[in-house]
């Protein structure tokens, strides 16, 4: 891992900058569901397309905090085993935790929504732990319906690199 | 079950769901997330990386304290927003308490409006390593 005096020139040029570009998260039905039962939802609305419409739903609901899946694609230079993602000046700490998670849903997002994901840094900082050096990465993704440009939530993320 | 109202609530009110952590389920995690890393499933991995075995997703314990307001306020009510900071890890294999408490009940621009403190302890009550707060409005009675 680094041991940085200081954050570095690029890394204080990435605050309040946009991370890459904006990806497209595809909401599939199999989506949905893989995320209610790893959440442990029993409502139908997320499982049951006609039990979402029987409440008022236009198709099948995502739950809170679920955003689609961006779109694998090994031609678009993704590799298979993902691990080691973000820009060089990230990889100089190569062990990632999840520091914080700050949902604002804003938009019912339902099976078949395609969304446009635009994440940019809100800050940076190291901080010392007890496993070293840590690069603190606060950053916030905006999430909006391709379909009409309406932003259906919002979610912030404090990442941890060691 | 009936629909939860505004009125209903009361300040201190505790609401809580106790969640089991195979890894099994963080596998299911992984594949709902597309967060592969193996430190969620890879005993090996996990000790390289300074880690005493496998450890619950974070983003799963945000995702279940989500899951604990959706199904208190019901089909009616809407969260506003939710935030858990992770300050500890939870091993994995061993149930985990996912609760809320009621901290204020307001209205604002006619909206019914509940805060709430929200957190994810161990069984052993010890250690509370997923504090945060919520938001979320509800629909007045009648």
């Amino acid at each position: 891992m680094a041991d940085l005096e200081d954050l570095t020139p690029e890394m204080k040029a990435a605050i309040g900058a946009e991370v890459g570009d904006p990806v497209i998260y595809e909401v599939t039905t199999q989506g949905i569901r893989t995320f209610a039962r790893a959440v442990g939802y029993t409502n139908p609305v997320y499982y049951d397309a006609d039990a979402a419409r029987a409440k008022g739903h236009r198709d099948l609901l995502a739950p809170p905090g679920f955003y689609g899946m961006p779109i694998y694609n090994p031609a678009a230079g993704v590799s298979m085993e993902n691990n080691t993602s973000g820009a060089a000046w990230e990889q100089l700490y190569p062990r990632r935790l999840n520091g914080g998670t700050e949902v604002e849903p804003v938009e019912d997002v339902y099976a078949g929504d395609v969304l446009e994901a635009r994440t940019r840094v809100t800050n940076l900082a190291l901080r010392t732990s007890r496993m070293g050096q840590m690069l603190v990465r606060e950053a916030e993704t905006v999430y909006t319906r391709t379909s009409d440009g309406a932003v259906v939530g919002r979610m912030r993320n404090t990442g941890l690199r060691y | 079950m009936a629909q939860l109202t505004w009125d209903d609530v009361t300040d201190g009110q505790e609401i809580s769901i106790v969640e089991e952590m195979s890894s099994q389920r963080l596998v299911i995690w992984a594949s709902a997330s597309g967060d592969f890393y193996q430190i969620h499933y890879d005993d090996s991995i996990a000790t390289e990386n300074n880690l005493t075995g496998i450890i619950v997703h974070g983003a799963l314990k945000g995702m279940i304290v989500g899951r604990l307001l959706d199904e208190w306020i019901g089909d009616d009510g809407r969260i506003v927003k939710w935030g858990v900071s992770y300050r500890g890890m939870d091993r994995a294999r061993m149930p985990l308490t996912v609760w809320g408490r009621v901290t204020k009940k307001y209205e604002d621009g006619g909206r019914a409006l509940v805060d709430l403190d929200v957190g994810v302890k161990q069984q052993d009550g010890t250690s509370e390593t997923t504090p945060g707060t919520a938001t979320v409005e509800l629909p007045r009675r009648g």
